[in-house]
């Protein structure tokens, strides 16, 4: 292979190049460096999923008595009122995405790590498709942020709870994990 | 040996391309996975040129005006963004409040104004402007997340309908058209055709 793609603009470079000819990024592949990375946030993005999963996201305080209620609480509360289309989209957004993407993370990573040739074409399209859905998963976030702001009445008031935190946290953790991992290195050591 | 900048190289199975030109309407698909590489527009930049200024307008709409009322058993409450960004604050969740005010309203303005300096540099021909801004505004395209809100309203406006009757307001139609251009200039033409396009200024 002659050539290598920036991965920030998508140039055509020649492989001797050190800097892109078009964005001036560098180009070099740098495995190890990308790997790292990739697994600390990655790492970091598990430790907040659990107090985002165990701390309430929101809490309700109805009449001076608050209520809280965690993400999968308040699934389960939506799917009995049935509300089942929008109990499916929190579902899939906020519980089923983020731990397919640790998952995925981790297969990659480890075929980062291990230089495995198997199954390559599906494991760029599984990147492509967390890289597309990793931000989706604020859904969550941002209906805490529009509630707050709406329901704020003498007997009924919304407080964002400390798992809101940590929800934001992890997903912007594991967004940067996705982009600090150079999917061209999957490729590097498997000629075709 | 052929240029580097005649060759193209697919981003999903990085295959090597030789480009060819292309006409209008016209895109050219990998060969082997079938991805668009780049689709055929011989007026890019004023096309920019023109949505990224609707963009900033109706932006400017949905930050001004409130996007949804409610009403809940005679009292009423709006939801405004801005309003919505500084209550979090003022209750004391800083790092929510910082992080909306980013990826809602600083980086989404951001990207629309540096998309709108890009299309007006590279009409005038200002290759080095236009190469600095489109660096910008390919960081800022993972970061812009109004659409994501946009859905977020619809989700919050179901848990909240049986309780409260809710009126949409005009800044919220400005929203969903802002969303619209945004994944039109971002998503369906990408920031790499721009790129393509100013190699060829």
């Amino acid at each position: 292979m002659r050539y290598i793609r920036c991965n920030f603009c998508g140039a055509t470079n020649l492989r001797s190049r050190d800097l892109c000819r078009r964005c001036g990024g560098k180009i070099a592949i740098n495995p190890k460096s990308s790997l790292q990375t990739a697994f600390a946030f990655l790492v970091a993005a598990i430790i907040f999923y659990i107090p985002a999963n165990i701390y309430p996201i929101l809490e309700t305080s109805k009449f001076g008595t608050p209520e809280a209620s965690t993400i999968l609480e308040g699934v389960i509360a939506m799917y009995k009122a049935g509300d089942y289309p929008v109990a499916m989209i929190i579902f899939i957004a906020s519980v089923l995405i983020p731990i397919l993407k640790f998952i995925v993370l981790f297969y990659i990573l480890f075929s980062l790590w291990r230089k495995k040739c198997k199954k390559l074409e599906q494991k760029i399209w599984l990147y492509h498709l967390i890289e597309f859905t990793g931000p989706w998963s604020l859904i969550d976030v941002f209906v805490v942020v529009i509630l707050v702001a709406l329901i704020h009445f003498k007997n009924i008031a919304i407080i964002p709870g400390i798992g809101a935190t940590s929800f934001a946290l992890m997903v912007v953790l594991t967004m940067i994990s996705a982009l600090s991992i150079d999917v061209r290195v999957l490729g590097e050591k498997c000629e075709r | 040996m052929k240029k580097e900048k005649d060759l193209l190289i697919c981003p999903r199975c990085f295959t090597v391309h030789k480009k060819l030109p292309l006409s209008k309407r016209h895109e050219a698909r990998c060969q082997r996975c079938n991805e668009v590489l780049l689709r055929g527009c011989d007026t890019l930049e004023w096309r920019v040129l023109a949505l990224s200024i609707s963009a900033l307008i109706f932006l400017g709409l949905a930050l001004a005006f409130p996007l949804v009322d409610i009403d809940l058993g005679g009292v009423s409450s709006s939801l405004n963004m801005i309003d919505a960004i500084g209550k979090l604050w003022g209750d004391g969740y800083l790092f929510i409040a910082i992080f909306a005010l980013f990826v809602l309203v600083l980086f989404p303005l951001l990207l629309m104004g540096t998309l709108l300096i890009v299309s007006i540099a590279m009409i005038l021909r200002r290759k080095r402007l236009a190469r600095n801004l489109l660096i910008l505004a390919t960081t800022l395209s993972h970061w812009s997340m109004l659409d994501i809100f946009f859905v977020s309203i619809l989700v919050a406006l179901v848990k909240i309908y049986e309780y409260a009757q809710i009126r949409f307001d005009i800044a919220f139609l400005a929203l969903a058209l802002f969303v619209f251009i945004e994944i039109y200039l971002t998503r369906y033409i990408k920031l790499e055709w721009y790129w393509e396009r100013w190699e060829r200024l």
